[in-house]
């Protein structure tokens, strides 16, 4: 790839990993989307409490996945350099 | 489609636009012979007779003076009866005093109004009459009566039953100890004629008069979620005014179509027999049926008929296995008067309850004694049955699946259910700013 591709492509790159890594990201969305739907259906379902605990879990699933990704990132461009 | 059938008919549907050409697959999914949106969901099993037996040497037809309306002064004695008629009127003034919400002038108003429809029919009487109000039938079109194979038949009154308001629609052979033997003071029998009447002393039900259809007509479940209010009370009685309706509409369609028909709502014979035996759902813990699609959030109607037509086998989804460990009905009950015990029995609690069948009777005065003390009745029992849900998220028909295949897992789906405050009661003030459906109710519901 020369220099004036760079300029005319996004290059994403994605890390190699093992299997059981993939599927639990998998999982993790699968999780996710599936606490977002009872929420926004407990909402329409006008269920208060049933909207506010799946929210949480959604909010708390989402930040956990995403503070595990990062750590692992940034572990790895650290062990890199 | 239904949201359930996706992947079965979408696949199905894909293999037939491959095979048979892409015109072909939407006709196949939606023909008469397949009629899949008559068919419950794919986790309800059919079987040949309801669960919950009949003791065949004991069950008869049912005097219908015996239950709990017709006979209150019998059961609770005139002075015990004035004495409660006269808190009931002392707490309505007192709640108006205080502008109580669901108890204020505007809601009781709204529970009188919703019943207008309902009031214009009885046994035989008004939209209830048994005979052609004013349906031009065939003969006088000048051709023959309708004509159809049964299964053809049974799907033209589905579907003209949902056009007039049935949410489910099931149809049975009737069994005639179902019918109450006394009604209003006259007799109800089977005679070999050709259009039902009545005299002085009876009822006259034509013998030919073989098959039944039953329907569910769904209640508003944001009115019966403020339960016991007023505007719950609103919800049952918008429900009986939509089955009045349904089962007039649905008369006149048969009798134009030349056969005879019998609209009845809770007169006549008992509905929720009927409704088991046409496989609309499982009697539950109330002693009342429970829809696998709408739990307990129903009013059930009945015609009688003798337009031939398939029958429905009676249902199992795994409801009197859950019933056994959930209990939510019998601990929501102010009265206490639906029973606590774990399995059901042939036991009756009273003259109210027809004997010889198995179930968990209920203690009938003790609840209508409570509609006069809360005074505006009580629906807190179909208002917390985990199986009332509207179905705007999939994870009711995740764990209603689940329920039904794995009934280890019931004690642990109540308490989840719980945990996620399903059930608890909804507040009345702000029903009056809640933005409702037609009816108060989700006609897509159930339906995918």
């Amino acid at each position: 790839m020369t220099m004036k591709d760079n300029n005319l492509y996004w290059i994403f790159k994605i890390r190699k990993r093992p299997f059981y890594i993939w599927l639990l990201r998998f999982l993790w969305v699968v999780w996710l989307v599936f606490w977002a739907e009872v929420a926004l259906g407990s909402k329409a379902e006008l269920e208060p409490k049933a909207f506010a605990i799946s929210l949480v879990i959604f909010l708390v699933s989402f930040s956990a996945g995403l503070l595990l990704w990062v750590l692992g990132l940034r572990k790895f461009r650290k062990h890199k350099k | 489609m239904k949201r359930r059938d996706f992947f079965k008919y979408g696949l199905g549907s894909a293999g037939v636009a491959v095979s048979g050409g892409i015109g072909g697959g939407i006709s196949e999914v939606r023909s008469v012979s397949d009629a899949s949106y008559f068919h419950h969901p794919w986790w309800v099993r059919e079987i040949n007779r309801p669960k919950l037996g009949i003791d065949e040497n004991v069950y008869s037809r049912f005097v219908a003076r015996k239950n709990v309306f017709g006979s209150m002064a019998k059961y609770y004695g005139m002075d015990n009866l004035r004495e409660l008629n006269r808190r009931s009127q002392e707490k309505t003034k007192k709640y108006y005093q205080e502008n109580r919400p669901g108890y204020r002038l505007e809601d009781r108003a709204l529970a009188d109004a919703a019943w207008v429809i309902s009031r214009q029919g009885g046994l035989n009487r008004g939209t209830r009459s048994w005979i052609r109000s004013f349906a031009t039938t065939p003969e006088e079109r000048g051709v023959d009566k309708y004509k159809a194979d049964p299964p053809q038949a049974a799907h033209l009154i589905k579907t003209a039953a949902r056009y007039f308001g049935a949410a489910t629609t099931g149809v049975t052979m009737l069994d005639r100890r179902h019918i109450h033997s006394e009604e209003r003071g006259k007799k109800i029998v089977f005679e070999k004629v050709e259009e039902p009447y009545e005299d002085d002393a009876k009822l006259v039900i034509p013998e030919k008069c073989k098959y039944a259809i039953a329907m569910t007509v769904l209640m508003p479940i944001d009115n019966i979620a403020c339960s016991p209010t007023a505007i719950s009370s609103a919800g049952s009685s918008m429900g009986y005014s939509r089955c009045e309706f349904l089962v007039a509409g649905l008369a006149e369609f048969i009798r134009g179509l030349g056969y005879t028909a019998i609209p009845s709502v809770n007169d006549l014979g008992s509905s929720v027999a009927i409704a088991v035996d046409s496989g609309l759902g499982e009697l539950g813990r109330t002693n009342r049926l429970i829809s696998p699609e709408y739990g307990p959030m129903v009013r059930l109607c009945k015609v009688l008929t003798d337009l031939p037509m398939t029958v429905d086998k009676p249902i199992d989804f795994g409801l009197m296995e859950f019933c056994k460990v959930c209990k939510r009905c019998a601990e929501a009950c102010p009265s206490g008067c639906i029973s606590y015990e774990d399995e059901p029995s042939f036991e009756v609690k009273g003259e109210w309850n027809n004997p010889g069948h198995k179930t968990w009777f209920e203690d009938s005065p003790k609840c209508l004694a409570y509609w006069q003390e809360s005074t505006s009745g009580c629906s807190n029992c179909i208002a917390v049955c985990p199986w009332t849900k509207k179905d705007k998220t999939a994870i009711h028909e995740i764990v209603k699946a689940a329920s039904a295949k794995i009934p280890a897992l019931d004690a642990f789906f109540n308490s989840m259910d719980k945990s996620f405050g399903y059930g608890r009661q909804k507040s009345a003030e702000k029903w009056w700013k809640t933005n409702h459906f037609e009816y108060g109710i989700d006609t897509t519901q159930g339906k995918g």
